[in-house]
C-alpha cells in the first residue's frame, strides 16, 4: 500500500487515481466470481450489502425495517441508497449504480485527503519556518504528502474491497474525511456537518470531536507550542506573530451550534421516516444499541464475537462494559500528550476504535491506513514498517485461508480464524505504538534542534 | 531494527537497558546464520523422524462401535449377489450399444429389492481452468450449450429409506461401473454391493437412508460420482440448465421401457435425494492380482491433500483385520522400497534407539528398520499425493462437500471357482455391512479424530502437531534472516555515511539518511511486487493458451515460455524501470532485495502450509536454501575463499533444480527414469493441476516461480 510513494517521482498522481478507478470498474464487471460482498472481511451487519437492500425491501412493503433483526444502519442511509438496490440496468451487472456511488465515494475521499494533506504539509512548512528550522531539514526532500496519502487510499486493497464489494463502508469513511477536512480548512458547518453524519452512520466516530476541537481551536499540526516559545527565548524577542494562535474558543463555540443544528436535523429527517415504525427510539435500539451490546456473533476480523460468544451470559453487561470503556480511557492520555498534533489525534483514534470496534471490517482499516499517509514526512524513520507491511499482506491472505478451512472445508476450527484476528489486532497495535513514538520522537527530534543539543543520529 | 531500538533507548539513559525480549531478538539475528544451518538440518531430520513418531491409530468415536454386532450378510444374500453377476456378465445384456441394458438389469434387481430406483443423467464436464476454484464454496457448475446425444452418461440411482430414520441422513455406497466395457472385477463390485443392498432392505437397526450408486464410469469415475454430487447437492432451478439429453431417443427409449415394464413402482423419472451424507464408501474391486492374499487397499487423499476424518479409515481398517481376515494396503511409493540409504538410515535409528533404551529403559520410540523403511515409503507416497492435489479416486468428488469418503479396492488372489468368488462376496459384504453399520451409529457427523494427518501405515498416522514441527523448523530462519540482512542494510549504509562525513556534516546527511532509510526497503518490496505480479500472469497464460485449438503439448508449453519470458520483460520495462536508474547505485541494495524476498517466500509458505501441507514442505525443501543462500556471484568471486566457493556452487546447483519445469524433470527422471522424458510432459503435468483444481499449480505459479526468478536476479546482481 505504501508502494505508491516513490513511484509519483515518475508518474503522475492522475494517471494513478485514473488507474485505479479503472480498476475498480474493472473489478465490479465480475462481482459473480469474486463474491466479495459475502466476505465477512467486507461486510459487517453494519454495512452489509444485502442487509441494506432487506431493510429498504421491509421499509417498501411498509413494516420497520428494522423488524427481524437484519438492518442496522441509518434510516437515512435506505432512503438515499435504498432506490439503488433495486434499480438495475438490462444487460450490466446488477448492483452497478450502487457500486459506481461507492467509487465515487472513494474518489471524492481520496480528493479530500490530498487537499487536507497539503494543509497539512504548508502548516508543518510554515512552523518550521517561523521555527527557523528550515535550513537543518531539507525542505526540498519533503514528499507531497497529501498526494501520497489520497493515493494511498484509493490504491489500498482494503479500499478497493470495501468498495467492489458493495459495503457501504466507503460512505462512512467519507463523512469521517469531511469532517476533519472541514476542520482542517475551518469550513466549520462542513466539519459539523460531516461529523454529525459519521456520528449518525456509526457511534465510534464521535470520539473525533476531541481531535476536531483542537483543529479548530488551534490550527493544523505543528510542533509543540513549547518549542516556539523556547525558540524566541533563545533570540530574546518574543515575536508574538510567529507564535502559533492560543486556543481560541470562538469557531468552538460556533462548531457546538452547528453541530446541534445538523444533528437536530438528521434526528427529525430520520424521525420522519420512521414515523410509522417505531420512531427513533426504535433507531437507537437497532443502531448503536446493535453495536454496543454485540448482538450479532457472526465471526469477522475483530477479536469481539469469540470473546463474547465464549463468556457466560451472567458476566456479559460487565464485560461490554469493560471494553468500551478501553476506548474511552485511551481517548484522554492521548488528547494530552498529541494535543498539538489534532490530524494525527484522529489517526490514532480511528486506528483504536477499528481495533476495537465490535463489527470492524477492512474498510475501517482502508480508512486509517490512508490517514497514515499524511504523515509521511514526519514518521519517515518509523521502526518495524518492513515488519508491518509483511504482517498486514500476511494477515489479509491468510484469514480468508483460515475462514475457508473453518467453513467450507471443515477441517479447521474457529480457533483457526480467531488466531488470524488476533495477529491483525497486534499489528494494528503495533502500528499504532510505533507510530505514536515515531512521531514523539519526531518532535523530540525537533527539540534538540532548537536547542542545540548534540543531534543523536540514531533516534 | 532492534539495533536502533538499543541505541534510542540509550539516547535517553546513559546506562542502556535492554528489554529481555529485544536482547534475545538482537541474539538470534546476530548469529541467524548459525541458527538456520542448525534449524534446517533439524528441519530435514525432523522429517526423516516423522515414521518413528508416528502413533498408532485408534477409534476416537465411540458411537462407532465398529464389530461390535455379529454380520448378519448370509449366503442366501451372496447367492443373491452372485446372481447380479453372473446376469451382468451374461453376453446378452451387452448387445446395446451404450449399454443401457446393464442399466436396465441393475435398476431392476434394486426395484425388486423395493428401493427407490432412479437414472440420472450427466454430461461429462470438460477440462475448465479456474484455478481458484479450491477455495470457493462448490457452485452448480457453468452451463454448457454444445451438449450433443452422443456423450452423456448414466447413473443408477438406488435409495433405501431407513425405517427407524427420519431421512435426514444418507450413508452413500458407490460403485463405479463401465458397461460398454466391464471386467469382472467391476460385476464383481456392484455383486458385493448388490448383497449388502439386499441385506439393507430387510434389516431393522438401520437409521439412515442408503444410497447405492452405480456411477458410470465411461467418462471416468470421478466425473460420473462429481457430475451426480453437483446435482445432489446444487439443484438447478432455472429452465436454461436443464441440458437437451431427454431429446435424445435412446434416453427416452429407456424410461418408456421401464415404465411399461414396472407400472406404478418406486421408480421415478425425476432425480431423487435421501438427506445429508454421512459418510461414503467407493467400491471397487481389481481384476489382476499378484498378491498371495485378499488385500484391500484404502485410498483417501481427496483434492489438494484434503483427507477423510481419520475414523473412517480406523473403522474399515479395524473390521478388514481384525474381523474378515484381509490385508490391508495403503499406496506406497515402491521405488524407496529398495533403497539402500533409506535402510541404512533405518538401522541407525533402530540402533540408536537400543542404545537409548540400554540408558533408560523408558525410552521405547525406536521401530525396526524394515518397518522404518516401508512407513518412509507409505509416508513419501502419502506426501505425493496431497501435495499433487489430484484426488486418488472417485472420493474426492465428496470432499468438496464436506462428506468424508474413501476408495476400497478388493484384489482378490484369483481363482475362477465359485467357492472362491463366494468368499470374496461374503467377506467384502461384511466388510462394507460392518462400515455402514458403524457409520450409522453415528449421531454427528465425523469430528472427533483427525482430518489433517499423513498415513505410515494402515494402522499408524502422524498428526498435525507433530509434522508441522518439521515445517517450522524448516521455515523459522526466513525471519530470522530476513530482518538480520533488513538491519545489516540499514546499519552499515549508515555507519559508512558516517564516516565519510566530517563531523560537522553530520546533522545534514543524517537528515537526509534518516528520510529514506526507513522506507528503503519500499524499492525492494516493489521489485518483489511486480515479480509476484508477473507469477499471477504467467498462472493465468495457460487459460489463454489452451484455447488454442489443435496444439500439441510442447508447443503449448515453448508458447507458454515464450510468452512469459515477453511478459516479465514488458512489466520490467515498463513498471520497474526508474528504479533500475535511480536505485542500482545504492550499496547492499540485492540484501534488501533477499530480505524482502524471504519475508515473501515466508508469507507464501506459511500460507500454502494451511492450504495444502505437503506442498508447503516439499516447496520449503526447495525453496528455503536456495532463498538462505542466494548472494550474488559476483561477491563470492571477489572473495575468493573457499566458504564462498562452496556457497557459489550450491547456488548454481540449486538455481538449477529449484527451477519448476527443471525441479519436474528431475523428479519424474529419478520415478520413471530419463528415457522418455519430454517437454511437452511438463504441460500435460500442468494441465492434469489446473483441471483438478489444484493448489499447487497456483502455488508454483505465485510463489515458487517469482522466488526463483527474484533468487536469480539476486545471483547475477551487479554490486
Amino acid at each position: 500500500m505504501e508502494k505508491v510513494k516513490k513511484k509519483i517521482g515518475s508518474f503522475s498522481f492522475w494517471n494513478w487515481v485514473t488507474a485505479s478507478i479503472i480498476f475498480r470498474l474493472i473489478l465490479i464487471y465480475f462481482p459473480k466470481n469474486l463474491n466479495l460482498s459475502s466476505r465477512p472481511e467486507v461486510s459487517t451487519p453494519l454495512t452489509s450489502f444485502r442487509r441494506l437492500a432487506e431493510g429498504y425491501w421491509l421499509k417498501q412493503s411498509f413494516m420497520s425495517p428494522y423488524a427481524g433483526s437484519m438492518y442496522h444502519g441509518s434510516p437515512l442511509l435506505l432512503s438515499l441508497l435504498g432506490p439503488l438496490t433495486i434499480n438495475r440496468i438490462e444487460g450490466q451487472p446488477n448492483h452497478l449504480l450502487y457500486s459506481l456511488v461507492s467509487v465515487i465515494a472513494d474518489v471524492v475521499s481520496a480528493m479530500l485527503i490530498r487537499a487536507t494533506g497539503q494543509n497539512l504539509r504548508l502548516a508543518y512548512l510554515r512552523s518550521l519556518e517561523s521555527l527557523d528550522l528550515v535550513k537543518q531539514i531539507e525542505v526540498s526532500e519533503f514528499l507531497f504528502s497529501g498526494d501520497i496519502a489520497a493515493l494511498i487510499y484509493l490504491c489500498n486493497p482494503f479500499t478497493i474491497v470495501a468498495c467492489v464489494g458493495l459495503s457501504t463502508s466507503p460512505i462512512e469513511n467519507m463523512a469521517v474525511i469531511l469532517c476533519l477536512y472541514g476542520a482542517c480548512s475551518r469550513l466549520i458547518p462542513l466539519a459539523a456537518f460531516g461529523w454529525v453524519i459519521a456520528t449518525h452512520l456509526s457511534l465510534y466516530s464521535a470520539i473525533l470531536i476531541i481531535p476536531v476541537i483542537f483543529l479548530l481551536g488551534c490550527g493544523p499540526d505543528s510542533p509543540p507550542r513549547k518549542l516556539f516559545l523556547q525558540r524566541h527565548q533563545q533570540k530574546e524577542v518574543l515575536n508574538q506573530s510567529k507564535l502559533p494562535p492560543r486556543f481560541s474558543w470562538g469557531p468552538v463555540i460556533h462548531f457546538a451550534f452547528w453541530a446541534f443544528l445538523w444533528s437536530v436535523y438528521v434526528l427529525v429527517l430520520c424521525g420522519i421516516s420512521l414515523k410509522q415504525f417505531g420512531g427513533l427510539w426504535e433507531m437507537f435500539k437497532s443502531t448503536y444499541g446493535f453495536i454496543l451490546t454485540v448482538e450479532d456473533l457472526s465471526p469477522n476480523i475483530g477479536v469481539l464475537w469469540y470473546f463474547f460468544a465464549e463468556v457466560f451470559e451472567f458476566f456479559r453487561n460487565f464485560f461490554l462494559i469493560v471494553f468500551h470503556v478501553n476506548i474511552l480511557f485511551m481517548i484522554l492520555p492521548l488528547a494530552i500528550r498529541l494535543r498539538h498534533r489534532p490530524c494525527y489525534l484522529a489517526f490514532v483514534y480511528v486506528a483504536i476504535c477499528s481495533m476495537l470496534k465490535s463489527y470492524p471490517s477492512v474498510g475501517d482499516s482502508a480508512l486509517y491506513l490512508g490517514l497514515l499517509g499524511w504523515f509521511v514526512n514526519e514518521l519517515a524513520d518509523m521502526q518495524f514498517s518492513l515488519f508491518l507491511f509483511c504482517g498486514y499482506v500476511g494477515v489479509s491472505l491468510l484469514s480468508p485461508v483460515m475462514h475457508n478451512l473453518w467453513i467450507w472445508r471443515g477441517t479447521g476450527n474457529a480457533n483457526f480464524y480467531f488466531a488470524t484476528a488476533m495477529v491483525y489486532a497486534c499489528l494494528q497495535i503495533v502500528l499504532v505504538v510505533e507510530g505514536v513514538s515515531a512521531m514523539l520522537n519526531h518532535d523530540r527530534k525537533l527539540r534538540n534542534l532548537i536547542t542545540g543539543k548534540p543531534q543523536d543520529a540514531k533516534s | 531494527m532492534a539495533e536502533t531500538k538499543e541505541k534510542s533507548l540509550s539516547d535517553e539513559k546513559p546506562k542502556p537497558r535492554v528489554r529481555p525480549i529485544v536482547r534475545l531478538g538482537i541474539f538470534l539475528i546476530s548469529h541467524s546464520f548459525h541458527f538456520s544451518v542448525v534449524c534446517c538440518t533439524a528441519g530435514v531430520l525432523a522429517l526423516f523422524l516423522l515414521p518413528v513418531l508416528a502413533k498408532n491409530t485408534y477409534i476416537s468415536e465411540n458411537a462407532l462401535m465398529p464389530g461390535s454386532a455379529s454380520p448378519m450378510l448370509s449366503n442366501q444374500h451372496v447367492s443373491d449377489g452372485n446372481r447380479l453377476v453372473k446376469d451382468l456378465t451374461n453376453p446378452n445384456s451387452k448387445s446395446s450399444e451404450t449399454g443401457i441394458e446393464s442399466h436396465k438389469i441393475i435398476a431392476q434387481y434394486m426395484l425388486d429389492l423395493g428401493a427407490e430406483v432412479s437414472f440420472h443423467k450427466f454430461h461429462p464436464q470438460m477440462n475448465q481452468f479456474h484455478p481458484l476454484h479450491f477455495f470457493s464454496s462448490p457452485d452448480s457448475g457453468k452451463i454448457q450449450e454444445n451438449y450433443s446425444c452422443s456423450s452423456y452418461g448414466i447413473n443408477t440411482v438406488g435409495i433405501i429409506r431407513a425405517p427407524h430414520g427420519d431421512g435426514k441422513e444418507a450413508i452413500v455406497l458407490v460403485t463405479p461401473y463401465n458397461a460398454l466395457k466391464s471386467g469382472f472385477g467391476e460385476a464383481l463390485s456392484l455383486g458385493i454391493a448388490y448383497s449388502v443392498f439386499s441385506l439393507l432392505t430387510q434389516v431393522t437397526w438401520l437409521a439412515k437412508d442408503i444410497i447405492w450408486l452405480v456411477a458410470d464410469s465411461q467418462y471416468g469415475e470421478y466425473a460420473a460420482v462429481a457430475a451426480w454430487l453437483r446435482e445432489y447437492q446444487t439443484p438447478k432451478f432455472s429452465s436454461l440448465s436443464t441440458p437437451n439429453a431427454e431429446m435424445c431417443p435412446d434416453v427416452n427409449n429407456l424410461f418408456e421401457l421401464k415404465g411399461h415394464s414396472i407400472s406404478g413402482s418406486k421408480f421415478s423419472n425425476s432425480f431423487r435425494r435421501a438427506g445429508t451424507m454421512a459418510s461414503a464408501l467407493v467400491l471397487k474391486v481389481r481384476d489382476q492380482n499378484e498378491q498371495f492374499e485378499d488385500t484391500i487397499s484404502i485410498y483417501a487423499e481427496a483434492s489438494n491433500g484434503q483427507m477423510p476424518n481419520l475414523d473412517l479409515i480406523n473403522v474399515v481398517n479395524y473390521l478388514a483385520v481384525h474381523r474378515q481376515g484381509l490385508r490391508v494396503n495403503v499406496e506406497k511409493l515402491w521405488s524407496l522400497l529398495n533403497s539402500s540409504w533409506l535402510k541404512s538410515l533405518g538401522e541407525i535409528f533402530e540402533s540408536l534407539a537400543k542404545v537409548a533404551k540400554s540408558l533408560y529403559p523408558k525410552w521405547k520410540f525406536g521401530i525396526p528398520a524394515t518397518e522404518y523403511v516401508e512407513g518412509t515409503a507409505t509416508l513419501a507416497s502419502s506426501l505425493y499425493y496431497q501435495a499433487l492435489g489430484v484426488p486418488t479416486g472417485p472420493h474426492g468428488a465428496f470432499r468438496d462437500y464436506q462428506v468424508d469418503a474413501i476408495t476400497l479396492e478388493i484384489s482378490p488372489k484369483f481363482s475362477l471357482d465359485k467357492v472362491w468368488r463366494n468368499d470374496i462376496l461374503l467377506r467384502g459384504g461384511r466388510l462394507i455391512e460392518g462400515v455402514i453399520r458403524s457409520v450409522n451409529n453415528l449421531l454427528e457427523k465425523f469430528h472427533q479424530s483427525f482430518f489433517l494427518y499423513l498415513l505410515t501405515s494402515p494402522s499408524k498416522f502422524v498428526s498435525v502437531g507433530v509434522y508441522m514441527i518439521a515445517f517450522a523448523l524448516l521455515i523459522a530462519p526466513l525471519p530470522m534472516v530476513a530482518a538480520s540482512l533488513y538491519v545489516d542494510a540499514n546499519s552499515s549504509s549508515n555507519c559508512s555515511k558516517g564516516d565519510s562525513s566530517t563531523p560537522s556534516a553530520i546533522t545534514d546527511t543524517d537528515e537526509h539518511s534518516i528520510a529514506i532509510r526507513s522506507w528503503r526497503w519500499l524499492n525492494s518490496a516493489k521489485l518483489v511486487f511486480i515479480v509476484h505480479l508477473w507469477g499471477a500472469i504467467v498462472s493465468l497464460l495457460p487459460y489463454f493458451i489452451s484455447q488454442i485449438p489443435d496444439c500439441s503439448p510442447t508447443t503449448s508449453f515453448m508458447i507458454w515460455v515464450l510468452l512469459s519470458i515477453l511478459s516479465l520483460l514488458t512489466l520490467n520495462s515498463v513498471l520497474a524501470s526508474p528504479l533500475a536508474c535511480a536505485k542500482a547505485t545504492q550499496e547492499k541494495e540485492w540484501a534488501l532485495v533477499k530480505s524482502v524476498t524471504i519475508s515473501s517466500v515466508f508469507i507464501g509458505l506459511g500460507l500454502m502450509s494451511v492450504i495444502n501441507f505437503a506442498t508447503a514442505e516439499i516447496g520449503a525443501l526447495l525453496m528455503v536454501p536456495m532463498c538462505l543462500l542466494a548472494q550474488p556471484l559476483k561477491l563470492d568471486v571477489r572473495a575468493g575463499t573457499l566458504r564462498s566457493f562452496c556457497r557459489m556452487i550450491c547456488n548454481l546447483v540449486l538455481g538449477h533444480i529449484a527451477f519448476p519445469p527443471a525441479a519436474f524433470f528431475l523428479l519424474k527422471g529419478m520415478l520413471d527414469g530419463f528415457g522418455n522424458a519430454n517437454v511437452g510432459d511438463f504441460w500435460m503435468w500442468v494441465e492434469s493441476l489446473w483441471a483438478w483444481n489444484s493448489a499447487t499449480y497456483l502455488f508454483i505459479g505465485m510463489v515458487q516461480l517469482p522466488c526463483w526468478v527474484l533468487c536469480i536476479s539476486i545471483l547475477f546482481h551487479t554490486c
